[in-house]
């Protein structure tokens, strides 16, 4: 993706300053970019909050924070219905929004655009269109070995329903992705690969572009769970050639309850309707209903109105940030916080694949991850523990669940070193 | 297997953490609770499915049976912290009677004033005493000894 940043806007969010002798962009000011982020600055437990879980929910900017109270205080009203000013200033918000994410993937059109509610809704709404009507007995869909179960039940589901048959692509034990363990997967009657960005687990990143390339030459379409891929190396569905890309707004520090999903312009056409409604009729009479044209015919009822705008906002903050500078902030911290914790005895890494995003699952020799992350947490550190809904991921590396550190813009080398302080901290309470 | 008076424990309990009044000694507490529990007054024949309570982000094992009109339980988890609470609240409702059992409310875990720690862990205490209960109609109406 090729993002600029403005370093010349000092707006909020303008936490990116051209370092001395620097030509490049990437001189990030975390601290700057920390600011932008009122929660950060709270302690737990007295405490500084050392927020390590941004995979499950980033924090929020003011800017984010501020656009959707000014929506709630001085123009909320209902969209696409209202004869009246509010309502007009509230739907030029809406898909004003529409158009900053359209433009944010690279998409060729705000129309390719459809509100969700999350990702996991942009995933089950595909499975129950288009899956429904173009996948029969005995169709293959692949999906991985590391994907989140919000892209596995709902085509185990269409599987229950319509006999089609779930193939699973493989990892390596280092949680690696491979394109060759792939392409053995690949059969005449793959109908649609539907397959995660980046493992909300082990950090993989998969390999998007090559995958599209092979999947077409079979003539497959590709769905992309893209939750965990977007908020670290931004996206550009045209230049992937995807069909359909997911993603989440809570997950890219805008609003919870706003999901996207992109779409093909001549995939979504083909799709009948998710849900029946209104804003997603053109002509309704109690015979017979006719349907909008996509997107607005996969938005029945009134939408998530201030999220759609609120993700606009967190939208701008990143791209005025610049999703490169973003990527190669979280690349440095990654990198000092594998170097940081390797050097705690009894570390282990859960997934080592190279190029990972800034994800660390992770286990502490004879420690239980839930102990350690309790007392992580007393600590003011706050990371996931669990399954983190990859059950079938855990079962193919042998574990229970991990404890996982899930990096974003704003963290800082300070945070690495207060986790790897609160896992000493953990080993001596606990062993 | 305690044949403590009923409450007896539990009252102990109550007073030890009343007495703590630093969060993170309660927690210390609690994991030394953990610590000194004996591994093998839970062997792994009964760590199986059926004694396994669901919903815990570790697996926790409750077994439960009755003695002369009261009932008695035993637990284990493979994370000493909840392996802390667990005890407790089996050491705690062990020895009473089916209707005191049922009487027991959330009133009775935030008593044990570890309500400051995390809201997961006060559901999963709650959700402890809940299955303690399910446990004992099961036991006393002559089921199996698993809530589930």
């Amino acid at each position: 993706m090729s993002t600029t940043a403005k370093i010349a806007d000092a707006g909020p969010g303008a936490g990116l300053t051209a370092g001395a002798g620097d030509n490049s962009l990437s001189a990030f000011d975390v601290e700057k970019v920390r600011a932008d982020f009122p929660i950060l600055s709270r302690e737990v437990y007295g405490k500084p909050l050392v927020f390590l879980d941004s995979g499950a929910s980033a924090q929020k900017p003011r800017v984010v924070i501020d656009c959707m109270r000014e929506v709630y205080e001085t123009y909320y009203a209902n969209v696409h219905r209202g004869a009246h000013y509010l309502s007009q200033r509230a739907t030029d918000a809406y898909e004003e929004a529409r158009v900053s994410i359209a433009k944010f993937m690279n998409a060729p059109s705000e129309n390719n655009i459809v509100f969700t509610s999350s990702v996991t809704e942009s995933i089950n709404l595909v499975a129950a269109t288009w899956g429904r009507k173009f996948l029969g007995e005995g169709d293959e869909v692949i999906i991985s070995e590391m994907e989140h179960h919000a892209n596995i039940v709902p085509w185990q589901m269409l599987r229950d329903e319509k006999g089609i048959v779930l193939t699973i692509a493989p990892i390596r034990d280092d949680g690696s992705f491979h394109l060759e363990d792939f392409q053995a997967c690949l059969s005449p009657r793959t109908k649609l690969v539907a397959i995660t960005e980046v493992s909300n687990v082990l950090g993989t990143r998969v390999p998007i572009k090559e995958i599209v390339r092979l999947a077409h030459a079979q003539g497959a379409l590709v769905m992309v769970d893209g939750a965990q891929g977007i908020v670290h190396q931004g996206v550009d569905v045209q230049d992937l050639d995807v069909d359909l890309y997911g993603w989440t707004g809570h997950k890219l520090y805008g609003p919870s309850g706003i999901g996207v999903l992109y779409g093909k312009m001549e995939v979504l056409e083909t799709m009948p309707p998710y849900q029946g409604g209104g804003d997603m009729i053109a002509r309704v009479t109690f015979e017979k209903t006719t349907f909008q044209e996509p997107p607005h015919r996969f938005e029945a009822g009134t939408p998530p109105i201030v999220q759609a705008i609120g993700l606009g906002a967190a939208v701008k903050y990143v791209s005025d940030l610049g999703m490169d500078n973003i990527a190669a902030h979280e690349h440095g911290i990654l990198a000092y916080a594998n170097e940081r914790l390797s050097q705690i005895e009894g570390f282990q890494f859960v997934g080592t694949a190279p190029d990972k995003a800034a994800i660390i699952s992770f286990l502490v020799d004879g420690l239980h991850p839930f102990d350690v992350a309790a007392i992580l947490d007393r600590q003011g550190v706050a990371l996931r523990v669990g399954q983190h809904c990859a059950e079938p991921l855990m079962d193919r590396l042998g574990i229970e669940g991990t404890a996982r550190a899930s990096f974003g813009l704003y963290n800082s080398r300070d945070d690495v070193d207060a986790l790897a302080r609160a896992i000493e901290k953990a080993k001596e309470m606990l062993s | 297997m305690s044949t403590a008076p009923a409450f007896e424990r539990y009252d102990e309990f109550v007073g030890n953490l009343e007495l703590i009044d630093d969060e993170d000694m309660r927690f210390e507490y609690i994991i030394d609770i953990g610590k000194k529990v004996d591994d093998s007054a839970f062997p792994d024949v009964m760590k199986v499915d059926a004694n396994l309570m669901h919903g815990c982000m570790s697996k926790v094992w409750i077994t439960g049976r009755p003695e002369g009109g009261r009932h008695y339980f035993s637990g284990f988890s493979d994370a000493i912290i909840v392996k802390g609470l667990v005890t407790m609240m089996t050491e705690s409702f062990s020895g009473l009677t089916g209707e005191e059992l049922a009487s027991l409310n959330e009133d009775h875990v935030r008593k044990l004033n570890l309500g400051a720690l995390t809201t997961q862990r006060q559901v999963g205490m709650l959700a402890m005493l809940e299955h303690l209960q399910k446990l004992a109609r099961r036991n006393a109406g002559g089921g199996a000894q698993a809530a589930d």
